[in-house]
């Protein structure tokens, strides 16, 4: 994954995926590894690019909070493709988190 | 590179290709199956769970036709295909759809008799039952609902076997038509991936795979054959037939049945360990109300869809929350095309402005239908969609689901190889022979000219089995 990738896995996951040993992070790091290249590809460069912006709106070391206060500002961009992002993110962070238990 | 000799191969391991095997096999024809994903036991793994998205499905799920809006689908990738994840539901091809393909695709011996002949043939080694006693209540609510409305409700047939305690099991594949197919001398090679046809002239002479062994590494093997059958599904089928240099009709109109789906919870806990199995007909084939899986996971996708901001508190009884959905047959299709030097082929899928006011109506209709059974709040896949409790709050949703906000899925593909003598629109003439070959053909979803309103696994099946046995009478 990543930087931007893991930054939104850890935002969004908090701390169940340190319960969980990783495997929240296991598993969206392991989707992106299946997805077809081409939608990958597409992913990579819009964690490229998005991860710029964030970066520089907050001072490179952006938290948790402010994370995901970008991801809700993807959610609202104009373009599909910026709107698909975070969602994409989120529906695999939140498939891994609430189908396996998390001690 | 090692060469594997076989008279017919046939690529994949789905309702199409396990027919197909099964049914030459046991004419004495020496066939190999070759499958592109692992070979599982039946039970590994527990249904519409994270593990069996991990282990059977392509791409572990993470497929989308892209578009306005984009649609995630979902393929099976293992012996058996996508009968090992599918919910089972059972539906003959109805009599209309098989009289309008036949008009308009020009397509021979489609008729209802003969259909009916090879449907019959098929459940008698796939069990076709009803749930033996009560339908579970999350699925008694859709016939609740629909009859408080006055509405049809029916419930569906599903491909189980029930034992005498009432417990179920899905005949999948890999437990009828793929033992049937090895009894008969069937060589099914599970973890190859055809990478590309071999052709000379009008002839295929078989097909360059490349087998994934037990340590990972990968072997590149030549599969000869007399004949060859591409099963592979209607993005995969398609996909390898451009790889390979087909294109004439291959991959255009792919369809499929847009669905959107909606968390509705109770008052109460509900059972979430089957899928249900009652379907609101009122307003099919154009438009059909059904359930889908709702485990932990998919409750808490559907309630973050519309309030990301509710998750914790609602998915703390979850219990209480079913997951239903709308499906429509659309107006709209879409596209495969393979892109070269990558495996997987670019989908791409155009929703009509009728499709997206088709969806809406079902949307509202879905939410009749939950609120008339007793459910209190209902999450639409709408991102920030209005949660409604009342029937005057459903009107929000039409205004709602815009191409920008919606959130929808698909199982059914088809399409993309249509059959018949109409060669002008169609990729295969009408028992399934790609047109300017003399060996090729193609057995699978990819041959249905539409999507058809209802689970096709029904339909699919029978016409394998009509294709192979045409196929033999050559």
């Amino acid at each position: 994954m990543l930087w931007l990738e893991r930054r939104i896995v850890a935002a969004l996951a908090g701390s169940d995926d340190d319960r969980s040993g990783g495997a929240i992070s296991e598993f969206v790091d392991s989707s992106f590894r299946a997805m077809p290249q081409h939608l990958r590809l597409g992913v990579v460069v819009e964690s490229i690019g998005l991860g710029a912006y964030v970066r520089v709106r907050y001072l490179g070391r952006p938290t948790s909070q402010q994370i995901r206060t970008a991801l809700a500002g993807f959610e609202r961009f104009p373009l599909g493709v910026v709107r698909q992002y975070p969602q994409l993110l989120a529906s695999l962070v939140i498939f891994a988190q609430y189908e396996r238990p998390i001690p | 590179m090692r060469t594997i000799d076989t008279e017919v191969l046939i690529i994949g391991s789905g309702a199409g290709g396990s027919v197909t095997a099964a049914r030459l096999a046991e004419a004495g024809r020496s066939v190999l199956v070759a499958e592109e994903g692992p070979w599982y036991e039946p039970d590994a793994h527990v249904p519409f769970s994270l593990d069996e998205f991990t282990a059977r499905y392509r791409h572990q799920g993470a497929c989308a036709a892209l578009g306005n809006p984009g649609i995630a689908f979902a393929e099976g990738r293992c012996v058996g295909g996508s009968t090992e994840i599918n919910s089972g539901l059972y539906h003959r091809l109805p009599g209309y759809l098989a009289a309008e393909w036949r008009s308009v695709y020009s397509i021979a011996d489609f008729d209802d008799a003969t259909l009916a002949r090879y449907a019959s043939e098929i459940e008698q080694t796939i069990t076709i039952s009803n749930v033996p006693g009560a339908a579970p209540p999350s699925s008694a609510v859709l016939h609740r609902g629909a009859t408080a409305l006055g509405w049809r409700s029916v419930e569906f047939a599903r491909v189980f076997a029930y034992d005498t305690n009432g417990r179920g099991t899905k005949q999948t594949m890999s437990r009828t038509m793929i033992p049937r197919a090895i009894a008969a001398g069937t060589v099914i090679q599970p973890d190859c991936a055809v990478l590309k046809l071999e052709r000379n002239a009008r002839r295929v002479t078989g097909a360059v795979a490349q087998i994934t062994l037990g340590d990972g590494s990968k072997e590149t093997v030549r599969i000869r054959a007399d004949d060859v059958f591409v099963c592979g599904g209607a993005i995969q089928s398609p996909a390898l037939l451009q790889r390979s240099g087909f294109r004439r009709n291959i991959g255009g109109g792919l369809k499929f049945h847009p669905t959107v789906k909606v968390a509705a919870r109770f008052t109460e806990p509900y059972d979430h360990d089957d899928v249900p199995m009652h379907r609101v007909t009122e307003f099919a084939p154009y438009l059909t109300i059904g359930g889908s899986a709702s485990r932990r996971g998919q409750v808490a996708l559907a309630i973050a869809d519309a309030a990301p901001d509710r998750l914790e508190s609602v998915i703390e009884q979850w219990e209480d929350t079913v997951v239903y959905y709308a499906a429509i047959r659309s107006q709209g299709s879409g596209r495969v095309t393979a892109i070269p030097g990558l495996r997987a082929p670019l989908v791409t899928y155009h929703m009509t402005d009728a499709d997206m006011s088709r969806l809406a109506r079902g949307l509202v209709h879905l939410g009749e239908v939950l609120l008339a059974a007793g459910a209190v709040e209902l999450f639409p896949s709408i991102t920030e969609g209005p949660i409604v409790s009342d029937r005057a709050g459903l009107g929000a949703w039409w205004d709602a689901l815009t191409r920008a906000r919606s959130k929808l899925m698909t199982v059914h593909l088809t399409s993309t190889i249509r059959m018949g003598e109409a060669s002008e629109r169609t990729g295969a003439d009408s028992f399934g022979r790609v047109w300017e070959t003399e060996n090729l053909y193609v057995n699978d979803a990819s041959l249905l000219p539409d999507a058809p309103g209802v689970n096709p696994q029904a339909a699919i099946m029978a016409i394998a089995a009509r294709n192979a046995d045409a196929y033999l009478q050559r």
